[in-house]
């Protein structure tokens, strides 16, 4: 079990390792990725700052408090890209017909897509994301303890985890559909809503991004829960359940995509 | 609602009734037109598709059922697609493969230096993939495939688009692969490939085997024209020749003293032939063409005969009991009660059956294209 573990971990290590050297090759792209990821973030930043010039609260959540909300969903955003990009590779290899060989190879067909590719604009993302991060935490009343920074990392955690399984749910739609995309690219624009308190969505879209796809625990429950603030402030702790959750699913919706894969060609 | 069925039923026939095994160590050609069933038959024994009906067995392993376990003895090459990573050199690839398949150092370096020998491999290691020629990217692929030294290795158009050079340097490595006992699955559309290869052969048409037995027999039972070119240099006529020989057909060549003469082997000899002719006259070249495997699959394709196996293929040449490798898929009957809530995957099945073919063979050239563009 432990050693299947580390042979699996140690194959995505290689994969991943390759596709860097592959994208190495390319070295102008590769800063070009860093700069674009910055530029991305800086803007959003950009957007907050022009609304809380006008307003000094967002249904009552502060300017530093709104930066903190925004630049956690950039970390887990970034971060993924960088090690977890090739899911969106998942409805090109499919219909190209070229998922056969991963079918034919003794290597989990999921961990081989995941590390197929890498985004390196998720390295400009989590840089900026980061640095907007740490000026909110100055800029915040939390009560740094161990504690609250060992939580506050597992709740990391399981948000990256979380965003990757419905990310993972999203692109299994190519199992079933001819047009992926259009499916896994709506559920990104649905996660997107998750940037911002949710308060300051209506009931609906509150339940959607609770529950059918949480992204509302990608960023703003567990920064609700760091900031202890609003009712729902203990809901950031289901953060690793809804992931182990959003992954058995996840799991599932894969598994049952690849039973009925028919694969292309003749 | 009619038509909804009607439409269904059709587009997921792929392959249908499929019986077939295959020893351990037997070299197998497996031909058929496009959209026969032929990819669609390896597609079920390398477990990349179910059955929607019928059982699939592959060296005691069920394959789709136990992909990883299944992977491990066999090698696969899909012709048209390459499994080499796109913008890393060949060496990488090669190596990613290595730690996939658990292989040691030590058989990873025998292994390197005999495809370098057998097919000057050396050479391409350090080659971008998309930098490679077809021929160069077709021998990276075989091994690819043969990396791990798998037991059962399927081969889809090894062939397809190679020059003659490359193309005779990989039916060498066939045959090779074959004298040292790997069981081997071929399909191609060059019956060039098979011949020094395969010792059977499986015709497949519209999803099902129409003809399963030797190659030999094939070519003697439905194959028995022979012809020789003569020319010759003394003056003769084709009538001269003709009443000499009455059991062939005379025709004259296009240069004076040309003639061929076409005969059944069974009622005559090249060796007569030659011998008579040499008696009315001056022989002063001879070709003799044997029969292709080529014609006797095309006049199967295009209907002319109907070969059915003689009763020593079908029984003792191939028990299914000692078979590493067994299909038994029994697509559509079967799947119709699927095929009424899968109604999507009509449309990926739909490759399977005839004219189809192009949908392939784009996939296979937006593929390096597609791949570099991420």
């Amino acid at each position: 079990m432990t050693a299947a573990l580390l042979r699996d971990l140690r194959l995505y290590r290689r994969c991943l390792g390759a596709v860097i050297r592959g994208i190495m090759e390319y070295v102008a792209d590769f800063w070009i990725l860093i700069g674009a990821g910055i530029v991305t973030q800086s803007l959003g930043l950009v957007f907050l700052g022009v609304v809380f010039a006008k307003v000094p609260t967002l249904a009552g959540w502060t300017f530093p408090e709104m930066v903190l909300i925004y630049s956690l969903f950039g970390i887990v955003a970034g971060v993924l890209p960088i090690f977890a990009d090739g899911i969106w590779n998942l409805g090109r290899l499919i219909h190209e017909g070229r998922f056969d060989y991963l079918l034919t190879r003794p290597y989990s067909p999921l961990l081989q897509v995941l590390s197929r590719s890498m985004g390196f604009n998720g390295v400009g993302d989590t840089l900026a994301s980061l640095a907007m991060f740490g000026w909110a935490v100055a800029h915040v009343d939390v009560a740094w303890t161990p504690g609250t920074v060992l939580v506050g990392l597992v709740l990391l955690a399981s948000a990256i985890a979380l965003r990757l399984a419905l990310l993972v749910i999203g692109n299994s739609a190519a199992f079933w559909v001819r047009s992926p995309f259009v499916f896994a690219i709506t559920v990104l624009r649905v996660g997107e809503l998750g940037r911002y308190p949710i308060g300051i969505y209506g009931l609906g879209i509150r339940l959607l991004l609770t529950t059918a796809l949480p992204f509302a625990f990608t960023a703003f429950y567990p920064a609700a829960w760091l900031l202890g603030r609003g009712g729902q402030a203990w809901l950031g702790l289901g953060t690793p359940l809804v992931a182990a959750l959003a992954w058995l699913a996840a799991l599932k919706i894969f598994n049952l995509g690849l039973r009925r894969y028919e694969s292309s060609g003749h | 609602m009619k038509h909804l069925l009607r439409r269904r039923f059709t587009t997921m026939t792929a392959v249908d009734a499929i019986d077939l095994s295959i020893e351990p160590g037997e070299a197998l050609a497996y031909v058929g037109p496009n959209g026969a069933g032929k990819s669609t038959t390896i597609k079920l024994l390398t477990g990349i598709v179910e059955p929607t009906g019928g059982e699939v067995r592959v060296g005691g392993i069920v394959p789709h059922r136990d992909r990883q376990a299944n992977a491990r003895q066999i090698g696969v090459l899909f012709g048209q697609r390459t499994q080499l990573w796109w913008d890393l050199p060949v060496r990488e690839s090669l190596a990613l493969l290595r730690d996939m398949y658990d292989i040691s150092p030590t058989d990873y370096q025998r292994q390197l230096d005999r495809f370098d020998e057998v097919l000057d491999l050396g050479a391409l290691l350090p080659v971008v993939t998309r930098k490679l020629s077809l021929g160069q990217r077709m021998r990276a692929d075989l091994a690819c495939a043969l990396l791990h030294q798998p037991k059962i290795v399927y081969l889809d158009e090894p062939t397809i688009g190679l020059d003659i050079a490359v193309k005779d340097r990989v039916r060498d490595f066939l045959r090779q692969l074959r004298a040292e006992g790997t069981t081997i699955m071929l399909t191609t559309h060059d019956l060039a490939d098979i011949e020094g290869t395969c010792e059977r052969i499986v015709i497949i048409d519209d999803g099902k085997i129409i003809y399963d037995g030797g190659l030999a027999e094939v070519k003697d039972r439905y194959a028995r024209e022979r012809r020789v070119h003569l020319q010759l240099g003394t003056p003769i006529t084709a009538a001269d020749l003709a009443a000499r020989f009455p059991a062939a057909a005379v025709t004259p060549g296009e240069a004076h003293g040309e003639f061929t003469i076409s005969f059944d082997k069974s009622l005559l000899t090249a060796g007569a032939v030659l011998t008579g002719v040499a008696q009315l006259a001056e022989v002063v070249e001879v070709r003799i063409d044997e029969p292709a495997i080529e014609d006797v699959v095309r006049r199967v394709y295009a209907g002319e005969l109907n070969i059915t196996p003689g009763p020593a293929d079908a029984a003792g040449a191939h028990p299914p009991s000692a078979s590493p490798t067994s299909a038994h898929p029994a697509g559509t009957h079967a799947a119709s009660a699927r095929a009424a809530y899968a109604a999507g995957a009509a449309d990926a099945r739909a490759a399977g059956v005839p004219g189809a073919e192009d949908v392939t063979g784009a996939a296979g050239d937006v593929d390096p294209a597609e791949e570099a563009s991420r």
